[in-house]
């Protein structure tokens, strides 16, 4: 039986100087290259985000971690059809409108991919209308809307606003979050879901797409 | 003679009894946001913001940049402005860097945020030690200007610059993210960056050592994001340092403390800084007022307290008025503890609750605080 504990934890704890040769050893020892990404690093990622939410791991951690992943996954992105890699669901990420902090949105971003959603990262000071061109493009399972000011914090009801005037509220789910950001006032904004920090939307995110 | 506003807040700073709670207000979000959509309320209508505090009664707090500017020397800068964004271009003998800023009045007053950090890749290493090296700081005289016009009605909030070395390395000059990257790979000639950089901020803080100014704001926006053991690697003795200059001078130092705290709460005290301005409590953030308290330990003054968000109009006046005396009790006896906005009067909140704390603190705030 294949072990991808090791790995896994290495992801955890941020060791990228050794996830290529333990992903090495996994693929010599029969594993596929999807299950060392499922079972392994996005494992591993997963972990981080749950430490990210109690407190234990700071955005250090996380880069740490992120890199110990990508490292390892320039190694099997060869050995493995993009389809094959299972994806959890498709997210629209960014700061709103006027709004040019994006530390909070990139940590999030960070978790999703690193758990294995699809990320569009549309940065930040993002217009409504830029959301809703992406909406209909993309066709995303989730918008996540990111501001920090208590000035543009009210861009997330803008946002919402529009999808809905252009009647794409009914196909995503949209989550809020940012500094100023509470529970109750995104859901007074519209949205479906709030998330306080990466870790927790990571958890939220699944929900929302019923995994 | 009854305590001046600025004499309140400076003699709570230095950890002595007054009469009741000082309230230090901050509007200038609310303000600017008003003014620039000329929607401030019919009575407020071509005032400044110290008069409008003043008005409620509150003893006012302005945030104003820094007290050094700063001139450059053995180089040329290229400054291209194009509305609200600047490029400036640093031409040195070892190379050339740019930053792309855009200005704006989002956050209260005008701030630049960085759209394209200074440095970018490792390259850029010799060429911001040689800005840092040749940059020469000066007294900012608009500073003399404030302290006249605010007077004694409140506290013109400045020090050598929003952040203090190490953070203007790891937030201004790379970001966040990059600086950790670079951590991982490149510790040493971020370690030297660091270096470079705290000489020139140490030599502002002379400056303002040398000023009219009491309490010297040392770094801003602290969050949990500034990781331990980085924090104890370059700012703590950074900070320990600049203290040591500041109260050799017999003046106190400050830090706005406005973001999640719990991690670098228990550091605070290594510090040595008198005051935390801004400190933002849960709803907006995850510690309690309690917990401050308890953490900051009983050298430090707690500036601070009634998050932005309660001003809102989702809170209804009782909620707010329950929050308030909350806070004010949970301080109690109320040694070392300033009342104040955590960071600021919202664009949409009342400036009538402004009056509304200092009607609770007549209630509620008279020292020592009884529960």
């Amino acid at each position: 039986m294949i072990d991808y504990s090791k790995l896994s934890n290495a992801v955890t704890n941020g060791e990228w100087k050794k996830t290529p040769e333990l992903t090495q050893e996994l693929l010599s020892a029969g594993a596929k290259p999807e299950d060392v990404i499922s079972k392994a690093l996005q494992a591993g990622m997963e972990v981080v985000g749950e430490k990210y939410s109690s407190g234990e791991f700071f955005l250090p951690d996380m880069l740490r971690a992120s890199r110990a992943m990508n490292v390892a996954m320039e190694a099997l992105k060869p050995l493995v059809e993009d389809a094959k890699i299972a994806k959890l669901g498709r997210v629209v990420l960014a700061t709103v409108k006027n709004d040019m902090h994006d530390i909070g949105k990139n940590i999030v971003c960070s978790f999703m991919r690193g758990v294995g959603f699809e990320v569009i990262d549309l940065g930040c000071n993002v217009s409504e209308d830029k959301f809703v061109e992406t909406v209909k493009n993309e066709n995303p399972d989730i918008v996540g809307l990111s501001a920090l000011l208590t000035t543009t914090m009210y861009e997330i009801g803008t946002v919402i606003k529009k999808l809905e005037a252009e009647g794409l509220r009914g196909q995503v789910k949209v989550m809020a979050g940012g500094a100023p950001v509470t529970e109750r006032f995104a859901l007074q904004m519209g949205a479906d879901a709030y998330a306080k920090d990466g870790g927790e939307a990571v958890r939220i995110a699944k929900r929302l797409v019923g995994r | 003679m009854e305590m001046t506003q600025k004499q309140r807040i400076l003699t709570v700073a230095r950890g002595e009894w007054v009469d009741k709670l000082p309230f230090g207000a901050r509007i200038d979000v609310w303000y600017n946001y008003h003014s620039a959509h000329g929607t401030l309320p019919e009575k407020y209508k071509g005032w400044a913001q110290t008069d409008i505090i003043a008005d409620q009664n509150a003893g006012a707090q302005k945030r104003f940049f820094s007290i050094c500017k700063e001139r450059f020397h053995d180089m040329e800068v290229v400054v291209k402005k194009d509305g609200d964004w600047e490029t400036r271009e640093y031409i040195t003998p070892v190379g050339t860097a740019s930053i792309k800023l855009l200005w704006s009045t989002n956050e209260g007053p005008w701030l630049a945020y960085e759209h394209e950090k200074l440095f970018k890749s490792p390259k850029d290493y010799p060429v911001i030690k040689y800005i840092l090296e040749h940059t020469e700081p000066y007294y900012n005289d608009e500073y003399t200007k404030e302290r006249a016009e605010m007077g004694e009605r409140g506290i013109v909030m400045t020090g050598t610059g929003l952040w203090g070395a190490p953070q203007r390395i790891m937030r201004e000059i790379m970001g966040y993210e990059l600086f950790y990257q670079e951590m991982m790979d490149n510790e040493e000639k971020v370690a030297e960056l660091i270096e470079v950089m705290s000489e020139l901020e140490l030599k502002k803080l002379k400056i303002a050592i040398n000023s009219e100014l009491e309490l010297i704001n040392l770094c801003a926006n602290w969050s949990d994001d500034i990781h331990t053991p980085v924090f104890r690697q370059f700012f703590t003795p950074y900070f320990k340092k600049a203290n040591e200059m500041i109260h050799a001078a017999g003046k106190l130092s400050m830090a706005h403390t406005d973001g999640e705290m719990r991690r670098l709460l228990p550091l605070f005290p290594e510090t040595e800084i008198d005051v935390a301005e801004a400190v933002t409590p849960a709803p907006q953030t995850r510690v309690t007022m309690s917990e401050f308290r308890k953490g900051f330990g009983d050298k430090v003054t707690l500036w601070g307290g009634i998050s932005s968000i309660i001003f809102e109009p989702g809170y209804s006046n009782q909620e707010f008025d329950e929050l308030v005396v909350g806070l004010i009790k949970a301080m109690a006896p109320g040694q070392r503890f300033i009342l104040g906005m955590a960071d600021n009067l919202p664009f949409d909140g009342d400036i009538n609750r402004v009056g509304r704390v200092v009607d609770l603190i007549e209630k509620h705030g008279s020292l020592p605080i009884w529960i």
